[in-house]
């Protein structure tokens, strides 16, 4: 039998391909296989052209790709056009390479994709647009709104480039990938810097009477350093954090405790 | 009346609950963010400035909070519609919706979405079935039935908690406003807080060791030039009261400004990496070449495999 299939994809298939990506990805998402049935659901289609329907060919390949499948959703397309490129050449025979290809490509692109697409942007746009919003601005939402608008076409051109380039496409990118990730950190916490100082709106409202001389703390600790409150608060939640079985939303708990007893002791306020 | 919510401002609320997950799973247009939960929210509920300001504190606090591997993060967006249909229905105080609703919410929504995906698995199992069966219709059917236990671990807890809460939560108001006013003060500093844990989960994802100049800058940068801005701003605005003729606007410090700040060292980073790297890839590339010419021949051989 020859193992070579006889469909050339199109245009018209990366169309359809990008638009089951984008809009029904992850709706399978489960325990089990996690996306594993939603990387069969997106290029489904495809296989049947590549194979013909009702083909013991066509059954192999179907469940080759409900197999345990997980990396980051912005970037899952690539693994799927070097697979199709493959697969469109080499028919059945390729499924092994397939599939040590998928598990190959889905950590690093999951590293890739979820510094940048999970962590990095929604946490800078994120910190715009809540820092408009809390001054009752609605104009940061749009910003991130037309960001994602961005990445969104990302993700429609990466298919038919992971499809001409091959898994050259992962290594080429690698290394611009890395600058532009440093750069982005740096950016990242220097911002994250900036937001603590102005966000954080709290105050020590404690006074003390000593004799005749009133001491307003808050003002003294202006006089070492404006806005030392919030910089300490950050840093011990920081450590917080550090501590062995503490996740984040314990430690969210914590400081809601921690902020209520010392409010009722005088220790903080909020600053009107 | 008041503590109440009209029962089309549930179904609506309910329905934006539903559509922000599947948004949050697919396109990810940024719709499924908790300022924008606050934005539809207040909307829907008829004060819009509320919704930001309650939606913008919890997006602050989960700010560093990310799904990786499957994992089910903490649910600020249904924290965030509950919080804000709840602080305009009673008349709460914002601060204290964002703790003491939004955050209790976000973190119980976290069994809806284990529950969801787990689930899941029933339509999920099927499809193995189906592709021996060689049923390709039924197969993507079964596919796109994923999205009922997705939609249903948002909206089933929403809509219970929105039809049947508001008497609950407007009689804790009345409590917490008189009998327990100690308790809704600190709520309120708590809510005020709460952006510091989000700022502090975020730095635990960065490589703050590395970059730790740049958290020292950004931070003394901007501690600066707020305290100065805001004193010229209540200086300005006291002699406006003393003056007439004395006018003029007077802006909080813009956070665009500092941040293009940092963008230069961004990029100037940016350049040297790279450039770090091209030498690393000419170096490379020149070491084969200057031991043996015979390499080339290999270098090809290399490329079959």
């Amino acid at each position: 039998m020859a193992t070579k299939t006889n469909y050339k994809l199109t245009k018209k298939d990366f169309r359809q391909i990008n638009r089951r990506n984008l809009f029904f990805n992850q709706l399978g998402w489960n325990y089990e296989k996690m996306q594993g049935s939603g990387y069969l659901f997106i290029i489904m289609p495809q296989l049947r052209k590549l194979y013909g329907d009702h083909t013991p060919e066509l059954k192999k390949a179907m469940k080759a790709h409900n197999q345990f499948f997980n990396t980051n959703p912005f970037v899952n397309t690539i693994i799927q056009g070097v697979d199709l490129a493959i697969e469109e050449n080499k028919g059945t025979d390729s499924l092994e390479t397939v599939s040590g290809l998928k598990t190959g490509l889905m950590g690093p692109l999951a590293a890739i994709g979820d510094s940048i697409f999970a962590s990095l942007i929604p946490a800078i746009m994120g910190a715009i647009a809540a820092n408009m919003a809390v001054q009752g601005n609605p104009f940061g939402l749009v910003l991130w709104l037309i960001a994602n608008l961005c990445v969104m076409y990302l993700r429609w051109i990466q298919l038919p480039l992971a499809y001409r380039e091959g898994t050259n496409l992962v290594t080429k990118m690698q290394g611009k990938l890395n600058s532009l990730t440093d750069a982005a950190t740096l950016l990242g916490v220097y911002v994250v810097g900036a937001l603590v100082a102005t966000l954080i709106s709290v105050q020590v409202p404690f006074v003390a009477n000593i004799g005749k001389v009133t001491v307003n703390l808050q003002n003294e600790l202006d006089m070492i350093m404006p806005k030392l409150v919030p910089g300490v608060i950050v840093a011990l939640i920081y450590w917080l954090l550090g501590r062995k079985k503490m996740t984040s939303t314990k430690a969210i708990f914590i400081v809601i405790i921690v902020a209520v007893i010392c409010s009722a002791l005088g220790i903080l306020g909020k600053t009107a | 009346m008041h503590g109440d919510i009209l029962f089309w401002q549930v179904l609506l609320l309910t329905l934006y609950s539903m559509y922000q997950i599947w948004d949050d799973l697919t396109i990810v247009s940024s719709l499924a963010q908790p300022v924008w939960a606050g934005l539809i929210a207040g909307a829907v509920m008829g004060d819009v400035t509320k919704g930001l300001i309650i939606g913008g504190s919890l997006q602050l606090t989960v700010l560093g909070v990310g799904t990786f591997g499957g994992s089910s993060k903490i649910d600020a967006n249904s924290g965030t519609i509950l919080a804000t249909a709840f602080s305009i229905s009673t008349g709460m105080n914002a601060s204290t919706a964002v703790a003491a609703i939004g955050v209790p919410v976000a973190s119980l929504m976290i069994e809806t979405d284990i529950l969801g995906r787990f689930t899941n698995t029933f339509f999920q199992h099927r499809i193995d079935r189906l592709i021996d069966e060689e049923n390709y219709p039924a197969i993507e059917r079964n596919y796109l039935y994923g999205i009922i236990p997705w939609i249903l671990s948002r909206g089933l807890p929403v809509f219970l908690a929105l039809q049947f809460g508001g008497n609950f939560v407007s009689s804790a108001v009345k409590i917490l406003d008189t009998n327990l006013k100690w308790l809704s003060n600190g709520l309120a500093t708590a809510g005020a807080l709460l952006p510091a844990v989000g700022f502090a989960i975020l730095l635990r994802y960065l490589p703050v060791r590395k970059h730790l100049a740049y958290l020292i800058l950004g931070f003394t940068l901007t501690a600066l030039f707020s305290t100065l801005y805001t004193n010229v701003q209540s200086l300005g605005t006291a002699m406006t009261k003393v003056s007439k003729g004395f006018s003029g606007s007077f802006n909080a410090v813009s956070m665009v400004a500092i941040a293009l700040i940092g963008l230069t060292f961004a990029i100037n980073e940016y350049k040297r990496d790279d450039e770090k790297q091209q030498l690393a890839e000419i170096r490379q590339q020149q070491k084969p070449v200057a031991q043996s010419t015979t390499t080339e021949e290999g270098e090809i051989y290399g490329d079959e495999d």
